[in-house]
């Protein structure tokens, strides 16, 4: 079946068999392996991209169904305004912060975390911590990556505070 | 863990759905947010011939109430329910659901068909008296949820028919409860809570292979004020009423142990009661 | 320029640039042209005669190009027998796909080859086999009046792979002489490692020069030569292992597999096909290898004053159903009937411990190696006896640690214990914990209603980078006290570290980097490091037993003063000065006395590569050197965890309200990775005493397959950690001590002893879960 996937904002055509999850599909067809796969049905997190501005699975979610979706995974995270390759501040504070050990956990910690930031801009610690339960993480015992998303979303709630005074 | 080859059809309305899966015969599935159903084929523990995806069918994701009824499209995703604040119980249900990324796709329809016993809106839809409205090769009609749930992964459903719509009446008051082992996990078990005028509706997930509706007889009828006596009292004839299976997750015994727990935490909180024991920090 | 030191500082880690973009190189990641994927065929039944095997429909199924059984000539002549000298130890084979028999559900009976892995299941499915079923065998205790039916393997009728006793004393009159005495049967509970990324495996195989590449998610590339280059009959120098980003691994990917060995044999089957294999989920669970299915029978005897005067024990270890490749049954069992004395001191010991065959996925290595069960045993002791004895459990244990002036202090089984930090350790978790806080609140709580509260308590010897006297494996025929690392300046005076060490996770490239820079003189941004790669390092045993930053660091050292030797004496030589006035630091040479460097080690190293013409008399060109190291002993590094939980007795609910961790991790050379490593211990450890439970039925059949019902904790259940550290650099060339494995060791006895401080029921049987606590308090 032909479907259009734009992701990280760059479209591509793709025949897939109906069956192709949408994880295969970016990790296989387009080369994106960035997206982990760690338990295939829908437990551990690990291949949580965004589709249309919503946290899925993308081990649950055939690729067919995301015909002409947008899909943003870790591979666009970084790259700044103008594409520079920048680290997208959550990313930083994962360096920062040793929430990534091994990484096969972190593009979909770093996927989720970025959608509770998106829609949470400034949440406490338990909130950070329900939040991540859908991604479960083998190296870190978590501490890093709560430490990581608390201090990404401090400094951005920092920065804001300083563009509003200023 | 990759799913045995299947045809897909994405379907455009729910005519179509409906002659798709006519025409599959008992081998279509239908594919709405796939949380349940992707792993089930990813395992290959099932081989439907054709996937008929409703996902793309328009007028399906409206949530209004009528005459104290949420009238709810079969694709209300989880976190619109979790959302919204026209029933709180089952707002409160669905955020228990999984995690961010299973609530954006799981949707309320799915979960009503899957009829997984220990799920939440199963129990909140029987708690609540309500329905589901169906579409089929004959029409379409109406199932209350008492007849909705035969056993555990088992609905009143035909494998040509779909959900279209789902009623739920708003109670007075409710309260839900619910242990699981983990942080979205299904619950070991869970208990939604409903007041209609002077009648509670106790179900109880997690016991039985439907959501069970605890049979309290005239205890469930109460008049003014629901006293913490009565709580009590009802939570015991919760208790009771219920006949459990011992799984990994635990004993007969202890599920009916936490059948009383439950129904004190979600009684507590439809009567607007402190709950008897401290959440865990 | 002024230089400081890397080593104790969080610099920024080498790896991340490239796992947080999404841009890391797991095998699980590749794709080499013309590449076909492998899918194994595994075993329904737990044990079995394999009566038929029909492929014929398989090879039907569109995009199939093989399928390999145990009988396929490329296969059937080959077995992975783990070797060791221990008396009484009954070796055994294990096919690479199942021959004659299958010895538990999910081993691999048939391999299909495909174009995809959707094919490659789609052709899996198709395979039929025929099997005529044997009694099984799950349970590795059984009573003795239950004869063994059907024994795993013929050479062990008794299904008893290996059994030893540990002396020491006079076990029965110390018991005699005891004012009480204890007895506790315990089981804990069977759970495996389950790294994010599962195992995988790419091998390709060049029949004109007989060259085999095996990209694996392995911990041990050398190990795994060495193996593969006798299993295959290929020359050693004909094999190259790549272990690029490795997902995670624990211990479960330290074995050679029989899968691996397939998917290597199969690839020589099918020359100049790259074949690749990803194991998933359900693989993962049903047949990586599993971990500390154990019972221990105890008896403790104590004097009237606490002291520790005997203890006897009997252990069962489940060692499944083949003995692990290569490091055999004894993995578990010797490490128990080793370790169980832990940081107490004692002088009359008998334990006698056993690895008996059973048809449930092999035991293998898991982070912690048995002693999470063994210090919940001694932990158990220990609260017995303070019960019995109407003492404080923590002054029990404090009559009876090693302490600093009994170091060397030797074990009752004969391990030399160099620590003594564990009074210390435990201190400071007490003070961290602020014991008196919660002491009062558990009395408040007990006097004015809440939750139950319970305070629970473990101390612990990690046992880290063993040496050739202590080596890893019981008399194997390789010890694994060494590894190497070499120190090459480019000619541009950057450095390379071709290193022995594996990393999978734990952030070994920037460690390596940190030492070699110090011990050099150079920035750490100047050093990049090589890991996993046969063909590029020249040896390292790789990732188990806590011994990495120990050995591989020490190499490292080593080297990297070697080098800098090298280069200071060329340096004088160039400058005409006396080396023992000249310092490396930053990559500039200096002179004792002058502010500014005499020569750049850049410029050094152009003349050692490029411009011969002035390298001075009797130097040859190139600067690089190499330098291995062996500990000969370990190291060990004392431990100390102290948590306070609350129980709801009508729910069975366990709340953890604070957890402190103090370990010895001797001198640290990147803070962040340390705590790091002993945070992720702990929610190991916490796993594997709250949720993560392996069930096998009466039958043989895995109960708990997906992740649905193997419950791993998240970020919902894994508490705050508060983690410090004493300090004591141990008798090596970084001061290091291993700090991999420490965390998991106590939770098991924390959990348990808390349960028990607060409800007053003993709880014999892992995992504690809520139903258990229930049951506990409704017997």
């Amino acid at each position: 079946m032909k479907i259009t996937l734009t992701v990280n904002g760059e479209r591509h055509r793709l025949d897939v068999e109906p069956r192709r999850t949408l994880a295969d599909a970016l990790r296989e067809d387009l080369g994106l392996t960035g997206t982990h796969l760690g338990c295939e049905h829908g437990v551990c997190g690990a291949c949580t991209v965004v589709v249309d501005g919503e946290p899925v699975r993308a081990c649950l979610m055939f690729a067919v169904q995301a015909d002409d979706a947008a899909v943003a995974t870790v591979e666009g995270l970084a790259g700044g305004a103008d594409g520079d390759g920048t680290l997208h501040p959550l990313q930083e504070a994962f360096s920062r912060c040793h929430g990534l050990q091994c990484g096969a956990c972190t593009p979909g910690m770093l996927m989720t975390a970025a959608h509770l930031l998106d829609t949470e801009p400034d949440p406490d610690r338990a909130t950070i911590r329900a939040e991540m339960s859908g991604n479960i993480c083998r190296c870190t015992g978590y501490t890093g990556i709560v430490d990581a998303v608390a201090d990404a979303a401090a400094r951005r709630a920092r920065g804001l505070r300083a563009r509003e005074t200023s | 863990m990759k799913c045995p080859p299947f045809d897909y059809h994405r379907a455009t309305g729910v005519d179509d759905a409906v002659a798709a899966l006519g025409a599959a015969g008992d081998e279509g599935k239908i594919l709405a947010g796939g949380q349940s159903l992707v792993p089930v084929l990813a395992l290959r523990l099932a081989r439907p011939a054709v996937l008929v995806d409703v996902n793309r069918i328009p007028g399906l994701a409206g949530l209004e109430v009528r005459d104290g009824v949420l009238h709810a499209g079969a694709l209300v995703r989880h976190l619109a329910l979790a959302g919204q604040g026209l029933h709180p119980l089952a707002a409160e249900a669905a955020r228990w659901i999984g995690h961010t990324a299973i609530r954006s796709r799981g949707t309320l329809a799915g979960s009503l068909a899957h009829a997984d016993p220990a799920a939440e809106l199963p129990a909140v839809l029987r708690a609540c008296d309500g329905a589901v409205q169906v579409a089929g090769p004959s029409g379409t009609r109406r199932v209350r949820a008492d007849d909705l749930f035969l056993g555990a992964l088992q609905s009143a459903l035909d494998d040509t028919e779909m959900i279209t719509g789902v009623e739920l009446p708003v109670p007075d008051a409710w309260g839900f409860a619910e242990l699981a082992r983990r942080h979205g996990d299904f619950a070991v078990v869970s208990v939604a809570a409903a007041r209609f005028g002077d009648r509670v509706r106790i179900v109880v997930g997690g016991v039985a292979g439907v959501p069970h509706l605890v049979d309290a007889g005239d205890l469930a009828t109460v008049d003014g004020e629901l006293s913490a006596d009565r709580v009590a009292i009802l939570a015991a004839a919760a208790a009771d009423d219920v006949d459990p299976a011992t799984d990994l997750h635990g004993s007969a015994g202890y599920r009916r142990a936490l059948t009383e727990q439950m129904t004190l935490r979600a009684l507590a909180d439809l009567a607007g009661q402190p709950r008897p024991v401290r959440e865990p920090a | 320029m002024d230089h400081t030191p890397a080593a104790g500082t969080s610099v920024r880690r080498k790896e991340d640039a490239r796992l947080l973009t999404g841009r890391g190189r797991f095998v699980s990641d590749l794709a080499l042209p013309r590449m076909r994927h492998v899918a194994f065929v595994r075993s329904p039944v737990a044990h079995g005669r394999i009566t038929g095997i029909d492929t014929a429909e398989a090879l039907e199924v569109e995009g199939v190009s093989a399928v390999f059984t145990g009988e396929h000539p490329a296969i059937g002549p080959v077995a992975l027998r783990a070797q060791s000298a221990l008396p009484g130890y009954v070796e055994t084979d294990q096919p690479p796909l199942a021959r004659g028999k299958v010895r538990f559900a999910g081993e691999a009976v048939a391999a299909v080859v495909a174009d995809d892995r959707y094919l490659a299941e789609d052709g899996a499915e198709a395979v039929v086999v025929d099997y005529e079923p044997l009694t099984p065998t799950v349970c590795a205790w059984a009573e003795p009046t239950d004869p063994v039916h059907d024994p795993v393997h013929e050479q062990a009728p008794d299904n008893l792979l290996l059994s030893r006793t540990f002396r020491a004393g006079d076990v029965d009159a110390a018991l005699a002489g005891a004012h009480v005495v204890v007895d506790r049967e315990l089981t804990t509970n069977r759970h495996g490692g389950n790294p994010i990324e599962c195992r995988a495996g790419v091998a390709r195989y060049e029949a004109a020069d007989r060259k085999l590449t095996f990209l694996s998610g392995t911990q041990v590339p050398w190990i795994v030569r060495t193996q593969l280059a006798e299993l295959l009959d290929l020359p050693e120098g004909n094999i190259r292992v790549i272990a690029p980003d490795v997902g995670g691994g624990f211990g479960v990917k330290a074995v050679l597999y029989p899968e691996d060995v397939a998917l290597c044999l199969m690839a020589m089957a099918m020359p100049g096909t790259a074949l690749k294999w990803v194991e998933d989920r359900v693989e993962h669970l049903l047949a990586a290898t599993h971990a500390r299915d154990h019972r221990y029978v105890l008896r403790a005897g104590f004097a009237a004053d606490g002291e520790l005067l005997a203890v006897q024990a009997d252990v069962w270890c489940n060692a499944g159903a083949y003995s692990v490749y290569p490091w055999t049954a004894g993995i578990e069992p010797l490490m128990a009937g080793g370790l169980l004395t832990g940081p107490y001191k004692l002088a009359d010991y008998r334990c006698t411990v056993r690895g008996v065959a059973t048809n449930t996925s092999p035991s293998g290595p898991y982070r912690g190696v048995a002693r999470p069960s063994t210090v919940f045993a001694m932990e158990a002791l220990m609260d017995s006896g303070a019960r019995a004895l109407a003492m404080d459990p923590i002054a029990l244990r404090r009559r009876n640690l090693i302490l600093p002036a009994d170091i060397p202090y030797r074990m009752p089984s004969r391990l030399v214990d160099d620590s003594g930090a564990y009074e210390a350790c435990l201190d400071q978790a007490i003070a961290t914990f602020d014991l008196e806080r919660w002491r009062a609140e558990q009395t408040r709580r007990r006097v004015e209603g809440g939750r139950p509260l319970g305070i629970g308590v473990g101390l612990y010897n990690e046992l880290t980078g063993l040496g050739r006297a202590a080596s890893a494996g019981p008399r194997m025929a390789f010890r694994t006290g060494h590894d190497a690392c070499t120190v090459r300046i480019n000619p541009d005076g950057a450095v390379t570290v071709f290193s022995g060490v594996t990393s999978q996770g734990q952030g070994l490239e920037t460690t390596m980097a940190q030492v070699v820079a110090d011990a050099l003189g150079v920035a750490y941004e100047a050093v990049e490091v090589r890991i996993g790669d046969t063909d590029q390092s020249l040896w390292g045993f790789g990732a188990f037993s806590s011994r990495q930053a120990v050995i591989g660091g020490g190499a490292a050292h080593l080297a990297g003063e070697h080098v800098r030797g090298k280069a200071l004496a060329l340096a004088a030589a160039l400058r005409e000065a006396p080396v023992e006035d000249l310092d490396l630091r930053g990559g500039q040479v200096y002179m004792a006395g002058q502010e500014k460097p005499i020569i750049s080690l850049a410029e050094v190293a152009k003349v050692a590569y490029l411009q011969s013409d002035r390298l001075p008399e009797g130097f040859e060109p190139g600067l690089e050197g190499t330098k291995f190291y062996d500990p000969i002993r370990g190291a060990f590094a004392a431990g100390a965890q102290i948590a306070a939980l609350e129980f709801d007795p009508a729910t069975g609910e366990i709340g953890i309200l604070d957890w402190v961790c103090v370990e010895d991790a001797g001198r640290i050379v990147h803070p962040v990775i340390v705590d790091g490593q002993i945070a992720g211990s702990i929610a190991q450890g916490i796993g594997g005493a709250m949720y993560e439970h392996l069930v096998y039925d009466d039958a043989g059949n895995l109960a708990t397959g997906t992740l649905l019902d193997y419950l791993m904790p998240t970020a919902g259940e894994i508490p705050e950690l508060r983690i410090g550290h004493v300090s004591t650099p141990a008798a090596n060339p970084t001061g290091v001590r291993g700090v991999g494995e420490g965390g998991t060791l106590a939770p098991n006895a924390v959990v348990a002893g808390a349960l028990a401080d607060a409800l007053g029921v003993e709880i014999d049987d892992l995992p504690v879960t809520p139903a258990r606590v229930w049951e506990l308090m409704h017997p």
